[in-house]
């Protein structure tokens, strides 16, 4: 059989060292944004960067335990894995503790753990275990069906228990589904719904004075501008008669989404959650309100200046003007204390990873590390772009973790598993036939 | 194959370059943040967190002469409650609301639970982070609410936000009032509460602090710290027992009289300090309250009380000697156009008497015979006597407002044939009542004349930082000889002139009584159109002097202002404050007493009688006496006592705020005390221990209501 060499030779240490940085960064700035002068040792578990170095000392246990479990483990029980971990997800509705008005923890002991972390990389197996299978193909419509099944249940289990950004990850896997087949159309009708939602956000309220009296709402305008989009389109192509037809039907498509938007946005999403959306638009102003956070944590990052004001210096940081700051608003420490160098330094160390790991996913040779790959690169890129995206203002305030700088064990264990697994395949990829 | 490696191919590459993209977009917002808009945003931060915040030194307290209260600074709170904390979950909240709505309406009784209830509930509704429970909250009210629920946990966990303010508080009330004073933002300061402001304010400190979450200030390290330095303490030469009898003697004698407003000043001859200062003036209801310090503020013409210095004057410039005898004729003298009276013009006048009479009876004419006859030749000699004797000088008191004394050239325009005859009994001159009582004072002092002091000292905690010196204002305003005579003439007075109602057998008073008018509507007084019409004229009754009058200890001066009811003269409406004041003086100041003859022991009685009053008190006294005492009275501040064959007995009554207390079988003082603490006026008949009492104990008060007391 192989042996320990074998793996140690095949692992990708590239990753490995990736990780093990960006983890030890993690627990450093937390040390800086719990920053607590009557516990002044790091080490001190009474605080939540002694916590966390327990919590990063039990993922590396946990690391290299998945290091040794067979490669085969994780393909053949994907589905049961899967399935307990609806059954948790399902559990904690019903026993979960609520945190911030969401019922995803469960309480064992002084100990929460959320079984929403594990759930993406549960998912993530069932899928590339799914997708793998022989004779699948992604132009069926069975094969789209079930896939957007394995990713929804979850999803809708995380939705009901009120964590709506946990919820949006899986939105990630769209990605994955592109790179294993799935038509470039889908992809093109979700930006283009997107483009026209926000679109029709900013210009909605506006009144336009036309000539000849005619005043018209921003919606208007908008279906008038489709209208002759259409017109412009029909008229290149006129000599392909479906054109009409198609053309026709995108437009009424469009002004029914145009139209339904302040619907969606009123009757649907929660009002704190269209109101964050108006506040990352700039619609609304509300610095005291749902654009708090937000403006705290501009004013960290952006006080923090080009080379930062040094580490346990930050004075947003320190008392506590940015709410959520160990977990989902750390990245505004590292703004803050490290500057603009310190951004880009974990920036940089985040798309290396997400590019080594891109990498690693085109050298697999079974269909199901690749896609297990993609997906864990997918479930990462959505969690920085959009953790790092709303700390400076770019997206609008979802609640997730920055991966390994976040305060949690959950999330660092999760995404520890996440990653590890993967590494763990990339390794025997030569053994697999 | 090729086709579908390109398909790949591209996804692949799709997908690289989103995530490149993506990549870009944070580093190039990153960057925009960090390098264009980082200079205001730094800005913002130090704009938003840090600030010198003033610490307030602690004001110092006003203390009388024999150390009691009479200013000092309690600490009020504001509380307001954070319904939406953090911490303070939506099931916590609804748990806790019930009881914490009655714990409120509990404690300030005021409104219902329910409404507290609601006020609380809309408050979370309304996302309410600084809802304001209430204002003004004693120190004791505040411990309580510590411990209601959900306050209980504190301010982060519980919401329960205080605010320390610093309230001045004068625990007599409204004793000696306008001269402890106030200091208060935007007004001008009054009393000694503004003449020490500066020592009694202390050093505000400073300290460097940062805005944390939640509008919360927070001192950061030690380093830039200035120590705010608390204010000193102030002892005042105010005797609060002596300025209590002062008060309400003035009080009864005004309410007596109807009379619109008057002074008492009690000044200890030898160093000038002033013993007590009371000042009163009805209110348009009827009743009397301190409101403005007559007795330093007000110039008027002082009336006969000014034929002392003139006749000083006179008797030093050896125009008459208080031998020569003075026609004061049948009582009526026309001077120029004007006739001037005697008080007993309707009986004949005074004929022809002595210079000493003349000051014993207070005859106008006399004086202004003496004055006029001496000085018509050269008047303005008689302006620069009196100058020599500080009369026309302010005193310069550290206490501001002090009226000028207004005393005119002989060259100026409104100087007339019969000026000089006019203020030599008085008039056509203004003087505050403290000036005149400081020339009384220096006459007492042989001559030596002190300004009126009203701080003994300065402390810091116990160390006495400055001792306030005597000052003498005028080492000798007139040879030894004409001091003796004037007092002479002065204990005339009491013994056989204007102010015999005064003569006690105890110790001999010496003084001046003054009847002086004063024109409603600015006219001059005593001519004779204003003189009948008396509805048009006003009084001001006075009375000053020094006691006892061999050895002078304390000189006093009352003023009463409008009196309405027919009497005015000074002998009988200022005399008996005097008196009452005096006697006060007396029983307290050992030294004036001449050595008792032994009394009778009353050997039968092992235990002497004692009163019902302070427990505190009666305590220190038995345990004096080495009386034994069976007290049944643990937490009580007032008791009843029952004298047993060999011990006393306590037992407690309760005094309760809002109903009229019982002081039955009190003494005065501690009835009074009593009574007036609860907001009641108190009237009294009698000397010795309450007897009977209007109200009965136990009843709701009505704040102002009067209240008889009888004592026997």
């Amino acid at each position: 059989m192989r042996g320990t060499k074998s793996l140690i030779d095949n692992i990708d240490w590239v990753t490995v060292g990736l990780y093990f940085i960006l983890v030890l960064a993690g627990w450093l700035n937390i040390y800086a944004a719990v920053y607590n002068e009557e516990f002044e040792s790091i080490f001190d578990t009474t605080q939540r960067y002694g916590k966390q170095l327990l919590w990063i000392g039990t993922a590396g246990i946990i690391a290299t335990v998945i290091l040794l479990i067979d490669e085969r483990f994780f393909s053949t029980f994907g589905y049961l894995i899967y399935g307990f971990i609806i059954m948790l997800l399902v559990a904690v509705l019903l026993v979960g503790a609520a945190t911030k008005g969401a019922t995803s923890w469960f309480e064992i002991g002084g100990f929460k753990i959320q079984p929403s972390e594990f759930s993406k990389f549960a998912t993530n197996l069932a899928l590339a275990k799914y997708l793998s299978t022989l004779n699948i193909r992604m132009k069926d419509l069975k094969t789209k069906l079930i896939a957007a099944a394995i990713l929804g249940l979850p999803a809708v289990l995380i939705l009901m228990q009120n964590d709506t950004g946990s919820a949006l990850v899986y939105g990630a896997f769209v990605l994955v589904l592109f790179r294993e087949g799935l038509s470039g159309n889908f992809l093109l009708i979700g930006l283009i719904t997107a483009f026209l939602f926000v679109i029709t956000l900013v210009f909605q309220n506006d009144v336009y004075q036309l000539p000849f009296e005619v005043e018209l709402t921003g919606g208007w305008m908008l279906i008038i501008a489709l209208f002759i989009m259409m017109g412009l389109v029909f008229y290149l192509n006129r000599k392909k008669k479906q054109i009409l037809l198609f053309s026709t039907v995108i437009f009424i498509a469009c002004s029914g989404l145009v139209k339904s938007v302040d619907y969606v946005f009123n009757n649907i999403l929660e009002p704190h959650q269209s109101k964050r959306i108006n506040v990352m638009l700039g619609i609304e102003s509300d610095p005291y309100g749902a654009g708090y956070n937000v403006n705290q944590s501009l004013i960290a990052i952006g006080s923090g200046g080009l080379t930062g004001k040094g580490y346990l210096k930050g004075t947003q940081t320190k008392y506590d003007f940015v709410p959520e700051q160990s977990t989902d608003f750390i990245f505004c420490t590292i703004g803050e204390e490290w500057g603009f160098l310190g951004s880009f330094v974990v920036v940089a160390l985040f798309m290396s990873l997400l590019l080594r790991i891109l990498f690693m996913c085109s050298r697999q040779r079974s269909d199901f590390a690749r896609i297990y790959g993609y997906g864990v690169a997918a479930i990462f890129f959505f969690h920085f772009m959009i953790n790092i995206g709303m700390t400076i203002g770019l997206a609008p305030v979802i609640g997730i973790p920055l991966p390994f700088f976040s305060y949690g064990g959950s999330s660092l264990w999760a995404f520890t598993i996440l990653l590890f697994v993967f590494i763990k395949m990339d390794a025997d990829r030569l053994e697999v036939l | 194959m090729t086709e579908i490696k390109k398909d790949i191919a591209w996804r692949i590459f799709i997908v690289y370059f989103a995530v490149c993209l993506f990549g870009l977009a944070i580093v190039a917002k990153a960057l925009h943040i960090q390098l264009v808009e980082g200079a205001d945003l730094k800005k913002k931060v130090q704009n938003r967190t840090l600030k010198d915040k003033s610490i307030d030194a602690v004001r110092g307290n006003i203390y009388s002469s024999n150390g009691s209260l009479l200013a000092t600074s309690i600490p009020i709170y504001e509380v307001r409650f954070d319904p939406n904390a953090d911490a303070i979950t939506k099931d916590l909240f609804n748990e806790k609301v019930d009881t914490l709505a009655w714990s409120l309406s509990e404690l300030f009784k005021d409104r219902s639970p329910a409404s507290y209830r609601k006020e609380l509930i809309e408050a979370r509704k309304k996302g309410s982070r600084y809802h304001l429970i209430r204002r003004k909250i004693k120190y004791t009210e505040l411990k309580q609410m510590k411990n209601f629920p959900l306050f209980r946990r504190g301010k982060y966990k519980g919401g329960f936000i205080t605010i320390q303010q610093n309230k001045r508080e004068r625990p007599f009330n409204s004793l000696a009032a306008r001269t402890i004073g106030y200091e208060r933002k935007d007004v001008t300061p009054v009393g000694l509460e503004g003449a020490y402001s500066k020592a009694l304010s202390g050093i505000d400190g400073k300290r460097l602090m940062q805005k944390i979450s939640g509008g919360v200030w927070m001192p950061v390290g030690d380093a830039d710290e200035i120590e705010p330095e608390d204010g000193r303490d102030i002892y005042s030469t105010i005797d609060v027992n002596i300025q209590d009898v002062a008060e309400n003697a003035l009080m009864k004698q005004l309410e007596t009289h109807q009379a619109d407003h008057g002074t008492v000043v009690l000044m200890e001859v030898s160093t000038g300090a002033i013993r007590a200062i009371a000042n009163l003036k009805r209110t348009s209801n009827g009743s009397y309250y301190e409101g403005y310090n007559y007795a330093i503020g007000e110039s008027t013409e002082p009336g006969s009380t000014f034929k002392l210095p003139a006749l000083i004057a006179a008797l030093e410039d050896g125009y008459v000697d208080m031998g020569d005898i003075i026609d004061c004729g049948d009582g009526s003298k026309q001077y120029y156009d004007r006739t001037m009276y005697d008080s007993n013009y309707d009986k004949g006048g005074w004929g022809k008497i002595t210079v000493q009479r003349i000051l014993e009876v207070s005859s106008n004419i006399g004086m202004a015979e003496i004055i006029t006859k001496s000085y018509s030749q050269n008047p303005q000699q008689f302006i620069d006597h009196l100058a020599k004797m500080n009369l026309r000088d302010q005193l310069g008191i550290e206490i501001a407002g002090e009226g000028k004394p207004y005393i005119k050239n002989a060259s100026e325009d409104t100087w007339s044939g019969i000026s000089l005859a006019w203020m030599a009994h008085g008039y056509e001159l203004q003087m505050t009542p403290l000036q005149i009582l400081t020339f009384y004072n220096a006459v007492a002092n042989g001559g030596r004349m002190v300004k009126p002091k009203f701080v003994e000292k300065i402390t810091k905690g116990r160390k006495v930082v400055e001792e306030i010196e005597t000052i003498v204002l005028n080492p000798r305003i007139c040879s030894k000889e004409t001091i003796d005579k004037v007092k002479l003439a002065l204990e005339g007075v009491v013994s056989n002139g204007t102010a015999t109602n005064l003569k006690n057998a105890d110790y001999k008073i010496a003084g001046k009584t003054g009847t002086a008018q004063i024109a409603i509507g600015g006219s001059y007084g005593s001519n004779k159109d204003s003189y009948k019409k008396k509805r048009q004229v006003s009084h001001q009754a006075s009375f000053v002097g020094y006691f006892p009058a061999d050895n002078p200890q304390y000189s006093c001066i009352v003023v009463i202002n409008a009196p309405s009811r027919n009497v005015y003269y000074g002998n009988l409406v200022a005399g008996p404050i005097f008196k009452e004041v005096a006697d006060k003086v007396y029983a307290n100041s050992l030294e004036m007493h001449k050595e008792l003859e032994s009394q009778p022991f009353y050997a039968n009685s092992a235990i002497p009688y004692s009163k019902n009053g302070n427990k505190a008190d009666a305590e220190k006294v038995f345990k004096q006496l080495n009386i034994k005492v069976q007290s049944k009275a643990a937490d009580n501040d007032w008791i009843m006592t029952s004298t047993l064959e060999k011990s006393v007995r306590l037992e407690p009554r309760s005094v309760k705020e809002n109903l009229v207390p019982n002081v039955l079988g009190m003494g005065l003082r501690d009835a009074i005390f009593l009574l007036e603490n609860q907001g009641l006026r108190v009237k009294i008949n009698g000397a010795g221990m309450v007897k009977s009492q209007s109200i009965t104990g136990g009843q709701r008060i009505v704040r102002g209501q009067e209240i008889q007391i009888e004592l026997s």
